[in-house]
């Protein structure tokens, strides 16, 4: 019987594990387009005058926060003469059902163009709501720039922030503020990381 | 069993959605739009064509003890590749079904065919089940997705969960209807039959 069952339990895993084979280089491809999509949205306003260059991978210090990837990529907007901002993949590990992928756009003052979330397994109804298709939460950091606001400010206002926070569903909000606030305070310390050709 | 039955009872009299009322989460929950009631409805008929082909193959190799554990470990593991081929080929449906996706698994639907009729009936019959309870439930959510994107226009609360009760309860009121109505002529079937309460779920052991 015990045979039988992990017997059965090998035949579905290699199944699953074919399928997955298959799959794997088209759904990456898939997500890639998704994520050129949603830079293009994304960076519209920086691209009324400019385009986008092709990316630039940063190795970040040690001390960076756990928000970044390792090597970081980013995409820098551009004219032909100087660069008008860039577009980052940041990550807030704290989410409800795991890490929730963000991009977010900056001009070259480190103003948040638009921030969005391309990847997450939030809670539908509850913490899903930080998708702008679901509700306006997400656009609240257009035009903000990291020193606009006191650091007690970037949180949800159940901390005490400025930023609603999801009735029933705090733990979404909060995770996607604490990791831009970490994010630009970072930056904000070392823009060179920004620049395409430092 | 007839064929004509099964097709009859996935399809009409049986129908999953309006008369065993099962995988109701999911059909409330994604009915939202016709987009995406088209996707979650052939993601789910995908999977319970295949569960049922394929716990019906098994059905001699399966003892009552492990019967349970192997339905479902067979069940998630067709989950999982739909979840992956329904990522690869379209990633914008991938991420606005979301977590209904993957929770394909606990449609009891799918659990219910396997219990009621996949584990001893012949392969042939199985698979027709599925593609008939499949079809059924497929038509269902599609009528509510279209009818509640329809009126979403005029009125906002079709778009909202609540709408989903509503437009659910109102397509099962026109089935009882039509029922009604199909039972007042004199059929083969005797009344008591066709009224009895549906048993949707095999014996416990």
């Amino acid at each position: 019987m015990t045979v039988r069952l992990t017997l059965f339990g090998l035949i579905t895993s290699l199944f699953v594990g074919l399928v997955y084979v298959m799959t794997k280089p088209v759904i990456i491809e898939a997500k890639e387009q998704a994520r050129q999509e949603k830079l293009y949205l994304l960076a519209a306003p920086l691209l009324a005058n400019g385009r986008i260059a092709s990316p630039v991978q940063r190795e970040l210090p040690d001390d960076a926060p756990a928000s970044f990837e390792h090597p970081l990529s980013i995409t820098p907007i551009v004219t032909d003469t100087e660069q008008l901002g860039v577009v980052l993949p940041i990550t807030a590990l704290q989410g409800y059902s795991g890490p929730i992928q963000l991009l977010l756009a900056l001009d070259q003052q480190q103003r948040i163009v638009g921030v969005r979330a391309i990847e997450h397994r939030e809670t539908p109804g509850l913490g899903d709501r930080i998708e702008t298709r679901k509700s306006d939460w997400m656009l609240a950091f257009n035009g903000l720039r990291y020193d606009d606001l006191a650091p007690d400010d970037w949180a949800v206002q159940n901390d005490g922030g400025q930023f609603d926070s999801f009735t029933g569903a705090t733990i979404t909000p909060r995770a996607v503020v604490d990791a831009l606030k970490e994010t630009l305070a970072y930056l904000a310390r070392h823009p060179v990381i920004l620049e395409a050709s430092p | 069993m007839k064929l004509s039955t099964v097709w009859l009872d996935g399809l009409w009299d049986r129908n999953p959605g309006l008369i065993q009322l099962l995988g109701l989460c999911p059909l409330l929950a994604v009915s939202n739009t016709l987009e995406n009631a088209i996707g979650l409805g052939l993601a789910t008929l995908f999977v319970l064509v295949l569960s049922n082909a394929s716990i019906s193959l098994i059905r001699t190799l399966v003892d009552d003890a492990i019967r349970l554990p192997i339905f479902v470990l067979v069940i998630a593991a067709l989950t999982t590749c739909a979840e992956l081929l329904v990522q690869a080929l379209d990633y914008q449906l991938y991420q606005s079904l979301g977590i209904f996706l993957p929770l394909i698994v606990t449609n009891c639907l799918i659990l219910g065919r396997a219990e009621a009729l996949a584990k001893r009936e012949t392969i042939v019959m199985s698979t027709i089940d599925g593609l008939a309870q499949g079809l059924g439930f497929f038509l269902v959510l599609v009528s509510l997705g279209a009818l509640r994107e329809w009126m979403s226009g005029t009125l906002i609360l079709a778009a909202l969960p609540p709408g989903a009760f509503i437009a659910l309860g109102l397509l099962v009121a026109i089935h009882q209807w039509i029922q009604g109505k199909l039972k007042q002529k004199p059929t083969e079937q005797s009344m008591d039959q066709t009224n009895r309460r549906v048993r949707t779920t095999g014996d416990i052991s």
